[in-house]
């Protein structure tokens, strides 16, 4: 421990000296920009959640980034402070830790690009290989190691990578190692209205098998896909295989056998002035990969390597957002339950009235959205391994139909009505075993205005209603803000669980401040317990009770 | 922790020679065509640079507010509308359906792995941003209906 915090401290000063050469000598103007965020939280105890605040009840994540570019050459440093302990809900790798967590050196010209030090990159849409930060989630995945990019020609980008994964203040006991490359086809058929452009990756994840009998010290993954567009009309196709692995659910290896899986997504579109229509098709099966094979499915997406998020709709709405889909790519063998992934479809379409028309003149847009996402059926033979159909008939995981309905009524007045109604298995909403269960069916309705009153201050209120009969029965809620100035703004909130006997309120009051380059906000109030989720990834955080202080900064 | 402090005091001195620059970032357009952020905001031109996503509602309510008014904020003032979506893969292929389902006249580029977020300091969007020749004039957090009032304001001030 003490030679690792003596390597760190020799790493700085390398950088500082770097840096203060680079200054001095250099002919170019140096800059120099930066960011600081904090996130803290007071906990209460609160008796009509059952919530206990926990003895270190003052809780808070900072990050403070410095970034120095001069010329061809850029530096960078993140320092991380989780005192004393990290907000609730996150990793408890994280508690009680602080410290420089992250640097990196670059050097980039117009053919190549040489990365030391923590990296971030994704090959192709992430589905093999996505390192990237994500703080409300508690997620930085990078690679703490190199990255090499070659740029031969305008149309082909090649790039390598070679490290390990950050795990909270630590690193992944694998070395991870990929290769990726991007080629634009159409700039060289000399194509002017056809994009045409084509992608391939590979990564290896060598980790030593150590007691672990059965399990293979290298795996490896290659994807490729096949972009086209054609004038109003795209179409994407991407696929992927992983290599045989061991078998790991909840860090116990399950399985004598090894098991591969596959990743397939399309997408195609169609758009011009005033319509756009997105559909996706995605299959994934036993398609989640981790730079620690005993971590799979760990809860707080920790040392992920694939990016498997979930595609639908993302939802804004504090009723809208309770019951969410989450993606299920794993497989799983137990006596309770045996899935080998998911299959689906996610829709959207977006309208905006011709002007002329008489919804026009009211500016009225239109989304509409449908998803679909199921297993993959297969049946399971004594000896562990499984027959497997492409789509098939398996058990339904996930459904929805969104509407929203935008129109600006005047210079002043604007509103949204949303609709929702969905279907979501119990296992994946509420934890516990997949398809099994039964499924919650909800409905839910939003109306949100905004109008400006005689000072040009804006308010907003958003009304909303869910409906269902399962799980803890309907909800409403209502939200008011208001723009004291252009900088400064204030809202109350409250959603009401009424249908079931705990009748209980999610009331939040606060305000946010917000001035060029800084924010604070600060609220107090009930969070309501679930999944948050961000791109499709998904945390559960608890329930509880308390002040939230937000700050950001940057320069 | 001292020479943490130290470093920290040493970047600061420093900062205050420095101008705040656009940071220099490759993004991509919906044809994957690679763009450049310094070569595009390295001009005499005034931008307006907003980074957005789809599932963020008070970015989509600015960008469509803009929208409203665009034609004629353009016939007073020459300048230029930058999106930069933060999609990332999951919803970026949302953003080609949502921006022409909408009729959005702007430039729009995609930040799939928020390098350009990240290199800007941005915890929080909508982040709209003023530039002019590389340098960054004026920025805001947030959106409130009728905020796009005081940004034509800005814009008028930093024209000249």
């Amino acid at each position: 421990m003490k030679n690792l915090q003596n390597m760190k401290i020799k790493i700085f000063y390398y950088i500082a000296i770097f840096l203060i050469y680079s200054f001095s000598f250099s002919q170019n103007e140096t800059y120099i920009s930066g960011s600081l965020e904090s996130n803290s939280q007071l906990l209460q105890d609160d008796n009509g959640l059952n919530f206990f605040s926990p003895e270190d009840n003052f809780r808070s994540n900072n990050y403070f980034q410095l970034d120095f570019q001069n010329g061809n050459f850029s530096a960078g440093i993140q320092y991380e402070s989780y005192l004393p302990s990290a907000l609730l809900g996150y990793s408890e790798i994280f508690n009680n830790e602080s410290g420089i967590a992250q640097y990196y050196f670059k050097y980039e010209d117009l053919k190549n690009e040489i990365k030391v030090g923590s990296i971030y990159e994704q090959f192709g849409n992430g589905l093999i290989f996505r390192a990237w930060e994500d703080r409300q989630l508690g997620i930085n995945n990078s690679i703490k190691g190199i990255n090499y990019k070659f740029f031969p020609t305008s149309n082909l980008e090649i790039s390598a990578i070679h490290g390990k994964q950050r795990n909270g203040f630590e690193y992944s006991n694998s070395t991870i190692t990929g290769l990726n490359s991007d080629f634009d086809i159409s700039s060289i058929l000399k194509f002017e209205k056809i994009g045409l452009s084509f992608g391939a990756s590979y990564i290896n994840r060598y980790q030593e098998n150590n007691d672990v009998v059965n399990a293979p010290e290298n795996v490896n993954l290659i994807g490729s896909r096949l972009n086209l567009y054609l004038d109003k009309i795209y179409i994407n196709l991407e696929i992927a295989k992983k290599g045989k692995d061991v078998l790991v659910n909840e860090e116990q290896i399950v399985s004598a056998k090894r098991y591969d899986g596959t990743a397939m997504q399309i997408d195609f579109g169609y758009s011009r002035k005033g319509l756009g229509i997105n559909s996706s098709f995605r299959r994934l099966e036993n398609f989640n990969f981790y730079s620690d094979r005993l971590s799979e499915g760990n809860i707080y997406n920790q040392q992920t390597i694939s990016f498997t998020p979930a595609l639908t709709k993302q939802q804004d709405y504090m009723l809208t957002n309770i019951y969410v889909y989450n993606s299920q790519p794993r497989l799983v063998i137990n006596d309770i339950e045996k899935r080998v992934g998911e299959v689906g479809i996610q829709n959207d379409i977006f309208y905006s009235f011709n002007k002329e028309s008489f919804l026009g003149k009211y500016k009225t847009k239109l989304a509409v959205n449908f998803s679909y996402w199921s297993s993959i059926e297969a049946n399971f033979n004594p000896d562990q391994s499984y027959d497997v159909e492409f789509i098939g008939n398996g058990k339904r995981l996930y459904k929805d139909l969104n509407f929203e309905i935008k129109n600006r009524w005047n210079k002043k007045v604007s509103s949204t009505l949303t609709f929702v109604d969905l279907s979501i298995d119990k296992g994946v909403t509420l934890g516990g075993p997949l398809g099994v269960q039964g499924d919650v069916d909800a409905r839910i309705g939003v109306f949100e205005l905004n109008f400006l009153n005689k000072n040009n201050r804006n308010n907003r209120i958003v009304a909303q209603h869910l409906w269902t009969n399962d799980d803890k029965k309907e909800w409403v809620g209502l939200v008011y803000e208001y723009a004291l100035s252009n900088k400064l703004n204030v809202f109350v909130s409250d959603i009401w669980n009424y249908g079931n006997e705990n009748d209980l309120h999610y009331y939040n009051i606060g305000g946010s401040y917000s001035n060029g380059p800084s924010r604070i906000s600060l609220n107090y109030g009930r969070q309501r317990g679930g999944l948050i989720c961000v791109g499709g990834v998904c945390r559960f955080v608890p329930e509880s009770n308390g002040f939230n202080l937000n700050l950001s900064y940057s320069f | 922790m001292k020479r943490f402090i130290l470093f920290f005091l040493l970047s600061f001195s420093i900062n205050s020679f420095s101008q705040k620059q656009i940071p220099s970032i490759d993004l991509y357009d919906f044809q994957r065509e690679k763009i450049n952020t310094s070569d595009l905001l390295n001009n005499e031109n005034i931008t307006i640079l907003s980074l957005w996503a789809t599932w963020c509602v008070p970015c989509i309510k600015e960008l469509d507010a803009i929208n409203e008014v665009y034609e004629f904020w353009k016939e007073d003032i020459d300048f230029n509308l930058i999106a930069v979506s933060v999609d990332d893969s999951r919803s970026h292929r949302r953003a080609q359906a949502l921006v022409n389902g909408k009729g959005w006249p702007y430039k729009i580029l995609l930040d799939v792995n928020q390098d350009f977020k990240r290199a800007l300091g941005t915890s929080f969007i909508p982040q709209t941003l003023i530039i002019k020749n590389g340098k960054i004039l004026y920025q805001h957090t947030g959106y409130q209906p009728g905020d796009e009032n005081y940004l034509y304001e800005k814009l008028t001030e930093y024209e000249n």
